[in-house]
């Protein structure tokens, strides 16, 4: 890997030319034949790009010409045609390309207070995210765009991007002044999508997957608690049918993980309450602690608990508790008591049977519940 | 399923090693047959974030260097993550220094081949953390390939710095022990460190105490090459990777033009000291039985089905659960085709297939049966299905005692030993402090625990925890004493911290020896009786306290409490040594209205309370196998804390959610309590207790080298 300063390094501005150029032909002549030649020609520009943008451990970047560099590269466009090819990319330099957008992503002019080409981005060039998205349909640029994406997802545009997309006619990917977050999703956009990379997916693509959406979900508070209420059925209908109840046993486990973690945020009150109002979504939570995998039972037991805590349980929540009262209370002491070194679960699990114990003999509705 | 398919393209061999996470095993790709090493992870018994299990991956997903051990792919096969790498049939550094130390000549290759690995990750801004001759492997062919990425952290950027106390003490680099922010220098220290280890056969201070060393390393002068038999380069280069002020060090590129380096002959050399260690290991005739793959035999015969859910609003059909033995109450409903229990369970099995709109049934015997042809592999030949009424399960038991393996398999990718100290992501800190993992109720070396997955048992959990088993079991489940459990909870959380502090601030060499051998007597005396620790502890407070002028001096003094609805009530004796767990350790409880300061907890009268729900999340953590769980859980004494005592807070944070729910309100003030508490990963901002975490880690490094060298 030695650094390519053999030849001549190229101008900022031949080097953005000569790399977009290469990249359409990667792309338009797929079979061409010096393809190494173009492969090896574009692996060379990328990593000279990422130098100047990153610098190396003995050289420090100039903040002139990383300006200008990224100036060049917003101008032609570079981005796009990079997210929707970076699976054609030689191996080392997907990591460059990774490099490039996170640097670009990340980048403040001094004495700025915004990141000037993701702002740019979000303006006039969303098609750029939603590609990174695509990136999960292979596992060649799965990772590269994920890590790209979740840097991204600092910021909350980035994530009413993805919840709001929506496929439209001409393909454009909508302008986010336009959303309005009281009409519910078509269930057809590109957030919607991660369910089946996180389901289908080969290991790796599936795990970063889970890992973009966790942080799509826990990461912006606000804008999520209003999408899921918006959204309610169609959400928690494809969350519980297709990662909670998983075949793959990561997925299944990480899921129910999450779930707990929004159900159990602050700003997802309202989505808690009617959550653990809904006797369906009971049943599918009391068969996990059944389950056959402790790490299962062990994670279903904390969604587990909010049903049980929650002091205005519905009807249909207490008909179901009431009437496992007594398997319940046979089936908890002894559910993971070889957790003794984990109090709080020891404190929860007798919580939780405390509260069975002192169920009413039958169903009270909530008070202020319509009837 | 691409899944499994992906798991029967590998015929798994012998085992070429086992640690804490999990086994190593040789393997043939049957399709290319090309050899491999696969990492088996029992996702199952980790308590780790799986995310921490995947961002190694991803680490080891982005490096393609002949000189680092290659990663081929991943896949989860049931509970199994399988990490399938390029197979090194030399085996590690430290295999190959078994016979005897390198020559000079030979050193001088490893180590260019390691800069050359180091200076591909460095430049792809990846720091390995943890070099040294265990994680150094040798192809057949004498080829040299960094391995073992379990620590290794990829930076954002080339400025920025790590502060996480991670590696392998004796190695570590004294920028990393100081914590003041380490990069890529850091492995060069270790890289000369792992020049002497290969020169003298084992680290400098090997025979020390590995927490002394944690001291040592940043106080004393850095070590040298000794001896006249080593040649001056050699001495300059170990000196120069070796200088104490990381600025000063020089970068993998720098030392690749060391003339040391320079004059390094050709990796087949290397197969000199393969060829050796095959001949030492036929001497000596460790030839033992190979161990060969088995499956893992998690019990999948059924429960017996008392005990399914009774969900009687929806349809039977879709409660079908489909077991080989079904047998309901309440299923008024049930077609009574199928009620003809054993003849008609096949018949429920394609009924449950398409009805059941809930999804698939978690325990249906079509997923059992699916299970065991996944694992249908040639190599379950040796495999022994084991009735699960004899032995439940005959999963894998990685925590025996390394066998020896047989001379030509010996070599090879030897498992991780980092595994023991290795990182300390949020998430593994999180589960350090809050959530205990251990799988079992005891384990000898409870320093470790929190750090590793733990270790299957031999009677697994799943079949421990049987539904069939009566609650009134419960009793039996704990193996050990209260006492032993509080002892080793009392060194675990305060005293081994309190030790390290002291430690830390004792200036003077003599004082320092003396406070460490204390330190390591302890530590001693909690290994081996933690029975003994407790008992001895609870001596020493009461001693103290009945001093009065020691007492408050020591802030231990008698006090009482103000408790809102103290009522005077004599508590059980047992009960209250259960309670005292919940302190720091040092806690005792003297009468029913007082209580001691550092670990205040005052008694509270259960009479008046009985109708509180919040009092029962204030039991004690053993309260429940006494049977407080049963049908009338009030009746032993419960116990509060009182508001001053700051060693409790931790304590009072879990319970926190419980005590406001007190108010039988379902109002955003519980809502609030429980995002506080949230799941149990959850730690507070305030993060009092890394000085606990650190604590851990250190008990983690003694654990894992104490198997390496045996302590003093």
């Amino acid at each position: 890997m030695a650094f390519l300063f053999r030849n001549k390094p190229k101008s900022n501005a031949e080097l953005v030319k000569s790399t977009k150029e290469l990249l359409i032909r990667l792309v338009e002549e797929p079979k061409a034949n010096p393809k190494a030649q173009t492969e090896e020609e574009l692996a060379k520009n990328l990593q000279q790009m990422k130098t100047s943008l990153q610098g190396t451990p003995e050289v420090e970047v100039s903040p002139e010409s990383v300006h200008q560099l990224l100036s060049l590269i917003v101008q032609e466009d570079l981005l796009y045609l990079l997210a929707n090819n970076i699976y054609k990319l030689p191996f080392e330099s997907r990591k460059d390309t990774q490099v490039i957008f996170s640097t670009a992503f990340r980048y403040k002019p001094a004495g700025a207070s915004d990141p000037q080409v993701l702002h740019h981005v979000i303006q006039y060039r969303p098609e750029i995210i939603i590609s990174l998205c695509r990136g999960y349909d292979r596992r060649e640029s799965a990772m590269p765009c994920g890590g790209v994406l979740r840097e991204a997802l600092k910021y909350d545009a980035i994530a009413a991007l993805l919840l709001y997309d929506e496929p439209t006619p001409d393909g454009k990917t909508r302008d986010l002044a336009s959303v309005n977050p009281d009409i519910a999703s078509s269930g057809e956009g590109v957030f919607w999508r991660f369910f089946d990379w996180i389901d289908k997916g080969a290991f790796e693509v599936s795990a970063d997957a889970f890992n973009t959406f966790r942080d799509i979900l826990t990461k912006h508070k606000s804008l999520v608690a209003t999408y899921l209420q918006t959204n309610f059925d169609v959400f928690f209908q494809k969350y519980n049918a297709v990662l909670v109840q998983s075949e793959s046993y990561v997925t299944k486990r990480q899921s129910i993980k999450l779930l707990g973690e929004i159900l159990l945020d602050r700003a997802n009150y309202n989505v808690m309450t009617a959550y653990v109002d809904s006797g369906e979504h009971l049943k599918i939570v009391m068969k996990l602690l059944r389950d056959d995998k402790r790490m299962i039972n062990y994670e279903g037991f904390h969604v587990f608990k909010v049903f049980v805590a929650n002091p205005n349980k519905s009807v249909a929540v207490q008909r179901i508790l009431i009437n496992n009262r007594e398997k319940l209370l046979r089936f908890l002491p002894s559910f993971l008591e070889d957790r003794t070194e984990d109090d709080q679960f020891i404190d929860e699990k007798s919580f939780l049977i405390r509260q069975i114990e002192q169920l009413p003999p039958a169903p009270v509705p909530p008070p202020g519940a319509p009837q | 399923m691409a899944v499994k398919k992906e798991a029967d393209a590998y015929q798994v061999l012998e085992e070429l090693g086992s640690g804490s996470f999990g086994s190593v095993y040789k393997a043939i790709n049957r399709d290319t047959g090309e050899v491999v090493a696969v990492k088996h992870i029992d996702l199952e018994a980790t308590n780790d974030e799986l995310s921490d299990i995947q961002a190694e991956i991803n680490l080891l997903g982005t490096c393609s260097s002949p000189y680092v051990a290659q990663y081929i792919t991943s896949f989860v096969d049931g509970v199994k993550l399988w990490i399938v790498m390029e197979y090194l049939g030399g085996g590690s550094c430290l295999d190959l220094l078994k016979p005897g130390e390198f020559s000079e000549a030979h050193i001088a290759i490893v180590m260019r081949e390691l800069l050359f690995g180091l200076d591909y990750l460095h430049a792809t801004g990846k720091i390995h953390r943890d070099i040294k001759a265990a994680n150094t492997l040798l192809s057949d062919k004498g080829k040299v390939k960094l391995a073992d990425f379990g620590v290794a952290a990829q930076l954002v950027n080339f400025k920025s710095v790590r502060n996480t106390f991670v590696g392998t003490p004796f190695w570590m680099a004294p920028e990393v022990i100081q914590e003041a922010g380490y990069d890529f220098k850091a492995d060069i220290w270790s890289l000369g460190i792992t020049a002497l280890e290969l020169a003298n056969g084992e680290p400098p201070h090997a025979g020390a105490h590995p927490m002394k060393i944690l001291f040592e390393i940043p106080k004393n002068p850095a070590p040298r090459l000794e001896g006249p038999k080593w040649s001056r380069e050699f001495k300059d280069f170990v000196a120069k990777c070796l200088i104490k002020d990381p600025d000063r060090r020089m970068t993998a590129k720098e030392l690749l033009h060391h003339t040391f380096i320079k004059r390094a002959g050709k990796v087949e050399a290397m197969c000199e000291l393969i060829e050796r260690k095959q001949m030492w290991d036929l001497e000596r005739e460790n030839a033992s039985h190979p161990k060969y793959y088995e499956e893992t035999m998690v019990d999948l015969s059924p429960r017996t089905e008392d005990e399914e859910w009774n969900f009687d609003t929806i349809k039977t059909s879709t409660v079908a659960p489909a077991r080989h033995v079904t047998k309901r109450r309440k299923m008024a409903r049930i077609p009574s085709a199928s009620s003809d229990l054993e003849g008609a369970t096949s018949k429920m099995e394609s009924m449950d297939l398409n009805a059941a709109p809930l999804g698939t049934p978690i325990d249906s015997p079509r997923r059992v049966s699916r299970a065991r042809g996944a694992h249908r592999v040639p190599s379950t030949g040796t495999a022994i299905r084991v009735p699960s009424g004899l032995t439940p399960t005959a999963r894998r038991v990685s925590n025996q005692p390394k066998q020896p393996l047989a001379v030509d398999i010996s070599f090879g990718n030897s498992p991780s030993t980092v595994r023991f100290c290795k990182r300390v992501s949020s998430g593994e800190r999180r589960a350090a402090l809050s959530s205990n993992p251990s799988a079992n109720s005891f384990h000898p070396n409870p320093q470790a625990r929190t750090f590793r997955p733990s270790p299957p048992s031999s009677v697994h959990p799943l079949d421990a925890n049987n539904e069939n088993v009566p609650p009134t079991s419960n009793q039996q489940s704990i193996p050990v004493t209260k006492e032993a459990l509080l002892g080793r909870r009392a060194y675990d959380k305060s005293l081994d911290s309190v030790f390290q502090e002291s430690l830390a601030d004792s200036a003077m060499p003599h004082q320092r020896e003396a406070m460490a051998k204390v330190a390591q007597a302890w530590s001693h005396l909690d290994e081996v009786d933690p029975h003994g620790e407790f008992m001895l502890l609870k001596a020493m407070v009461d001693r103290l306290q009945s001093d009065s002028r020691l007492a408050s001096a020591l802030g231990v003094s008698v006090s009482p409490v103000p408790t809102p609805r103290r009522e005077s009530t004599k508590p059980s004796e047992t009960m209250l040594s259960g309670s005292t767990a919940h302190g720091t350790g040092t806690t005792r409880i003297r009468s029913s209205t007082t209580s001691t300061g550092t670990g205040t907890t005052s008694i509270r009268n259960p009479p008046g309370l009985s109708a509180s729900p919040a009092s029962t999340p204030v039991q004690t953590p053993f309260s429940t196998p006494t049977g407080t769980t049963s049908t009338s859980p009030l009746k032993g004494p419960k116990l509060v804390l009182a508001n001053n005592n700051p060693h409790l807070k931790s304590h009072r944070r879990r319970q926190s959610a419980f005590v406001t729910g007190e108010k039988g309100v379902w109002g955003n003030e519980k809502l609030a309590d429980i995002d506080e508490r949230k799941l149990p990963g959850h730690v507070e901002k305030g993060m009092e207790q890394q000085g606990l975490l650190q604590d851990i880690l250190y008990g983690q490094w003694m654990a894992g080298l104490k198997s390496r060298w045996p302590l003093v």
